[in-house]
């Protein structure tokens, strides 16, 4: 073979790496500023991660990122499993439905999802005062998208399970509870578990429906950078940035894991990680 | 959503109050249509789609070099290396850029090292920053989906192509990108959608030059504090999404149909 077209491609690589990974770099140095301001480097040293954990607000507006995440990830992982494992067991008339439903979620656009879920927010809150807690906002509109996120790496897992093992556990006279506590739920648990993980990672990084949702006194770390942005950014942001990569980085690493140890091939990995099922499902 | 649609027909009563609807109107789509505002619009859409087309063409031979060049053992590790910028906060990535581009940034640096440009750079704040990040932020949605595609391609196909005489480029255009075309769509409306309505993008780089239309229904809502105007510049925007995914949709399908009936008169004149 004539090869000119491998080492092109292979240095457009290089380029691509090169391109995604220079501002990440960037935030990362950059964390390690101890000017006063983020874009002007001016001697390296750890103020600004002294900086960042003698900041209260910040401490604050990370603890509600975590509480909104945790809860988020729970009611997500519920709702999406129940109706992951309804959409593979029980197909009928109404799962067209239901998938088209799904897709809606997942391709409108977030800044849309964001709008509608303030307007709901302002209008359920004049009559339960409930809906005005900053927490409570958050929770419903960050489990939005990740549970149909999770509905479909559940759907996908169930699709996988021959059902007649729970037949099996049927004709055992195993109680249908029981049934689910000891042979369904092991068996789809790894994919429980990457979906509690991955709700719970898009909830600690969503910005944008945060940024209308939530309530001042509760918004949540991408919120306050947000607010940098619009004011003054400083060296801590980096650091702050860096420090929730690292936890972002982490619950990823242990979902991959997670799901590798189940059995998935790398491209059901990928297809999971960027809740790619949406679109083109076929499970 | 139905809730956007009919706040779009109020209008915003006074000062204190965001929403009103006891009486409804067009006059919330007047504005939302008037010349500043449209060129925003226009200036999204303009945005939206030269990001979409970059990233395919950066992404496209970058995911054929993942699915094609790499040895499979290697391929989890560059994929690894793509999901973690796409896992880091897409504020966070956006911020980075502006390190990166700041006038005495890293940047001006080298390019001042290189003697291609002397004075500051100016390249933040305006649209260029904003068409930069955009490519930056979306790219992976775009290269994923190829990449998923490309590697379910039989590579027998490929070599058969070759076999059978077609050159490099014949095959690349008769076989490969008709084969992953459905990736190729998922790729295209995964990067499209989101970035029309982007707006943390262009409020992070764009300054007061590089606006866009989900900055604007930020503003309107979060700031301006009109609810109408914002919920009609929303529902403008979907329209507008929904009237370029058709718009290019026809064409594809129109553009298949002709493919097929000038192969068919080929094929007759052949026989």
């Amino acid at each position: 073979m004539r090869d000119w077209v491998r080492p092109l491609l292979g240095m457009w690589a290089i380029a691509v790496f090169l391109f995604l990974f220079a501002p990440i770099m960037a935030i990362f140095a950059f964390s390690f500023n101890s000017g006063r301001s983020l874009e002007i480097w001016d001697g390296a040293g750890l103020s600004a991660y002294a900086s960042f954990f003698s900041n209260g607000v910040v401490h604050l507006a990370i603890r509600i990122s975590i509480y909104a995440a945790i809860g988020s990830a729970i009611i997500a992982t519920l709702f999406g499993s129940l109706a992951g494992i309804a959409l593979a067991r029980r197909p009928g008339k109404w799962q067209i439905i239901f998938v088209a439903l799904l897709a809606l979620v997942l391709v409108t656009p977030e800044i849309v999802s964001a709008i509608a879920l303030l307007i709901w927010d302002v209008r359920l809150g004049e009559s339960w005062s409930f809906f005005t807690n900053g927490l409570v906002r958050l929770w419903i509109g960050h489990s939005l998208f990740s549970t149909a996120v999770v509905t479909l790496i559940i759907r996908a897992r169930m699709a996988g399970i021959d059902e007649s093992l729970e037949e099996a556990a049927a004709d055992l006279y195993a109680p249908p509870f029981r049934r689910f506590r000891q042979v369904t739920l092991p068996l789809m648990f790894p994919a429980v578990l990457a979906g509690l993980l991955l709700s719970f990672s898009l909830s600690l990084d969503d910005t944008i429906i945060s940024t209308f949702v939530s309530v001042a006194g509760s918004t949540p770390w991408p919120v306050y950078v947000f607010s940098a942005v619009r004011s003054v950014l400083r060296p801590e942001i980096a650091a702050v940035s860096t420090v929730m990569f690292l936890v972002t980085l982490f619950a990823v690493g242990v979902v991959a894991l997670v799901l590798r140890q189940s059995g998935s091939n790398a491209r059901d990995i990928t297809k999971t990680l960027t809740g790619e099922y949406g679109g083109n499902s076929r499970a | 959503m139905l809730w956007i649609l009919f706040y779009s027909f109020g209008y915003k009563p006074d000062l204190y109050h965001s929403i009103a609807t006891d009486r409804l109107g067009l006059g919330q789509y007047q504005l939302a249509a008037s010349s500043t505002f449209f060129q925003t619009f226009i200036g999204t859409l303009r945005i939206s789609l030269t990001g979409t087309a970059l990233c395919f063409l950066i992404g496209f031979p970058f995911a054929y070099w993942l699915s094609v060049r790499v040895p499979p053992s290697r391929r989890p590790i560059y994929l690894a290396l793509i999901l973690i910028p796409f896992w880091t906060n897409f504020l966070v990535r956006t911020i980075g850029w502006r390190i990166l581009l700041a006038p005495s940034g890293i940047f001006a640096g080298a390019l001042h090292f290189l003697g291609l440009h002397s004075t500051a750079l100016e390249v933040l704040d305006t649209r260029g920053a904003v068409q930069l990040g955009v490519v930056y932020n979306y790219l992976p949605l775009m290269i994923l989906p190829l990449y998923v595609a490309l590697d379910r391609l039989d590579p027998g196909l490929r070599e058969a192509s070759k076999d059978l005489g077609a050159g490099r480029v014949r095959t690349l255009f008769k076989v490969t990108i008709p084969l992953v075309s459905p990736g190729i769509i998922a790729g295209l409306l995964l990067v499209f959608i989101p970035l029309s309505g982007d707006f943390i993008t262009a409020t992070v780089l764009g300054g007061a030059k590089g606006n866009m239309a989900g900055r604007m229904i930020y503003d309107q809502f979060l700031i301006a504090q009109n609810w109408a105007l914002g919920s009609a510049m929303a529902v403008v925007l979907i329209l507008l999404i929904a009237a370029v995914i058709l718009f290019f949709g026809l064409i594809a399908i129109a553009g298949r149909h002709i493919i097929r009936y000038r192969r068919r008169v080929e094929l007759a004149i052949a026989v």
